[in-house]
């Protein structure tokens, strides 16, 4: 279905050239390489400390890379601050879920639909209104309008993370980059998240790279998965050549397959 | 049902509340002597000071230590352009707000380069170089001696009558406000105020949506400062000093964070024990700092906070009678 590692007639979706990042004296990415396809659904998976999270920060522009090039369909990622990488089309959440907890989850929801519009200013609040139906469209997709009205802070865990999921969702990125979708949810809200996810994904053409710790979840959901050690791509492939590979499970799976 | 209307009501304006104070402030304003009059009169522009602060405080991450710089500078702007430039006073009026407006973009803009504690900073350093030259450049300011003379301490009205025109100028300023924070671009001030990592993540850049709320802050600053200039008939160094900063602050915490009605309850409150307390007791403002302190530890959420349970309360009370 997604057919892994295969490059388009175009662009690649992504496109990472021997990306450096240090903190000092440690070096938290020691030139990564990644090509990932428009449309297809990536999972990086490793050990902690591998990179993973440095990653995805230097995508969406929150770090700044010390070497080597991003490009995001085709076109280069320089030094530019996260709002314009989001421009760009790249949406991402966060480890630690990132919402606006003072606000209510419908005028988180409106706020994602207000930013998808590429606007910022605006006086206008009838524009808001307008926008308040697919506001709450969208909490019903993602199984939120039981507390629309909530503010955030009140809500679960998992809510703030399907909420910020969803507000992502709704600013249209081309580019998913999602750290840790599931992370700290419970079992069954886990699967729900990434059925969600993968539908979206799939409903949209969306590409999707997911770093993720329940190794399930990324075999059921990712065409292809990127091993990462120590900074560095370990292994890549589809998810049977990485269940199979002998040295992904010494470091990562620990021999469970 | 109750949460749909509810949905809808936040966005827009209770109009009877607003025609309900501003009636009763009108009347009062009539019915009162002039020394309560001059105190209301106080309280209506302090409350338009102070909630522009709270723009900046309660919804768009900025604290300013130097807010003072934009009232004050207000009342300067009408001083300077009528005394100095012999401009007439109606373009003198309309100078001190903008005044305000143009120091709010250029200081502004250096305050948003950086966050937190250091932009606060800034404020204080920007405040601070502002309140020494007005004080010092005894040519064009008047120096610690300030500026009079150069319009009729309340355009020569009764205190009543001004009252009035006071009373319609901040009551639409604060209608203003009320649609600045809750359009689109207050969305956005929101937004970057309480999650700038989130929302830049979205699309949106803290630097220019800090500025703006700075500017939209501190012209309705100048207009605060400009209306305090007319009835005084005259403007003081102090006007832009620190006591003015701290006032607008400790208004805004006593009504409380993160609710648009902060500072009109900070004004209301404080003003009154400045009036009312100073009168009885030497040593009033330590019953300010009393309070200040209580509300802090107590109820963060400060006077509205306790204004919506109370509504909340009586809310629930009438809903439970008709069920």
């Amino acid at each position: 279905m997604n057919a892994p590692a295969t490059r388009n007639d175009g662009a690649a979706a992504l496109e990472v050239r021997g990306l450096v990042k240090r903190f000092g004296q440690f070096v938290a990415l020691d030139g990564v390489d990644l090509t990932v396809a428009p449309r297809e659904i990536r999972a990086v998976i490793g050990p902690n400390g591998a990179g993973k999270t440095t990653l995805i920060n230097v995508l969406g522009g929150q770090l700044v890379a010390d070497g080597g090039s991003v490009e995001v369909h085709g076109r280069r990622l320089g030094r530019q601050h996260p709002h314009q990488v989001a421009k760009l089309g790249v949406g991402r959440t966060f480890q630690i879920s990132s919402t606006f907890r003072r606000m209510t989850v419908l005028d988180n929801m409106l706020y994602a639909h207000h930013a998808g519009e590429r606007r910022w200013f605006g006086l206008d609040s009838s524009r808001l209104r307008r926008l308040r139906d697919p506001a709450l469209a969208d909490l019903e997709t993602i199984g939120l309008t039981h507390c629309a009205d909530q503010v955030v802070d009140d809500v679960s865990h998992g809510d703030r993370k399907r909420l910020e999921f969803g507000m992502v969702l709704a600013t249209r990125p081309t580019l998913l980059l999602l750290d840790e979708p599931t992370a700290g949810m419970g079992l069954g809200e886990r699967q729900e998240l990434i059925d969600l996810v993968l539908a979206v994904a799939r409903e949209r053409g969306l590409t999707l790279v997911f770093v993720e710790h329940d190794i399930d979840a990324v075999f059921r959901a990712a065409g292809s998965i990127t091993v990462m050690a120590l900074g560095r791509v370990f292994a890549e492939g589809t998810p049977d050549e990485i269940a199979s590979n002998a040295d992904v499970q010494e470091i990562y799976l620990g021999g469970r397959r | 049902m109750a949460a749909e209307r509810r949905r809808g009501d936040a966005w827009s304006i209770d109009w009877r509340l607003v025609a309900v104070a501003f009636v009763v402030v009108a009347v009062a304003l009539h019915l009162s002597p002039p020394l309560v009059a001059f105190a209301i009169i106080e309280v209506l522009i302090f409350a338009l000071y102070a909630s522009a602060l709270n723009l900046l405080l309660s919804y768009s991450g900025m604290v300013s230590f130097g807010h003072a710089v934009y009232f004050g500078l207000g009342a300067y702007g009408l001083a300077i352009t009528i005394a100095k430039f012999g401009w007439p006073i109606w373009a003198g009026i309309v100078a001190g707000p903008l005044v305000s407006a143009f120091f709010g973009l250029v200081y502004g803009a250096l305050c948003v380069q950086l966050t937190a504690i250091y932009a606060a900073m800034l404020t204080l350093a920007c405040a601070e170089i502002t309140f020494a030259v007005v004080f010092q450049w005894f040519d064009f300011t008047g120096g610690d001696s300030g500026i009079s003379g150069h319009v009729p301490a309340m355009l020569g009205l009764s205190p009543a009558w001004f009252g009035i025109v006071v009373l319609v100028v901040v009551t639409l300023c604060i209608l203003a406000l009320w649609r600045v924070v809750h359009a689109p671009l207050g969305l956005t001030i929101r937004a970057v105020g309480e999650n700038p990592v989130r929302a830049a993540a979205m699309g949106h850049g803290r630097k220019r949506v800090q500025l703006a709320a700075f500017v939209i802050s501190a012209f309705l600053s100048g207009v605060a400062g400009t209306l305090y200039g007319i009835f005084h008939g005259n403007v003081f160094p102090e006007y832009v000093g620190v006591l003015f900063t701290i006032d607008g602050l400790v208004m805004v915490l006593l009504g409380g964070l993160y609710s648009f009605g902060a500072g009109i309850y900070g004004a209301i409150v404080y003003k009154l024990l400045d009036n009312v307390m100073a009168h009885y007791f030497e040593y009033w403002q330590l019953v300010i700092g009393v309070i200040l302190v209580l509300v802090v530890l107590v109820s963060p959420a400060g006077i509205a906070g306790l204004v919506a349970r109370v509504v909340e309360l009586v809310r629930g009370r009438v809903r439970g009678s008709e069920t």
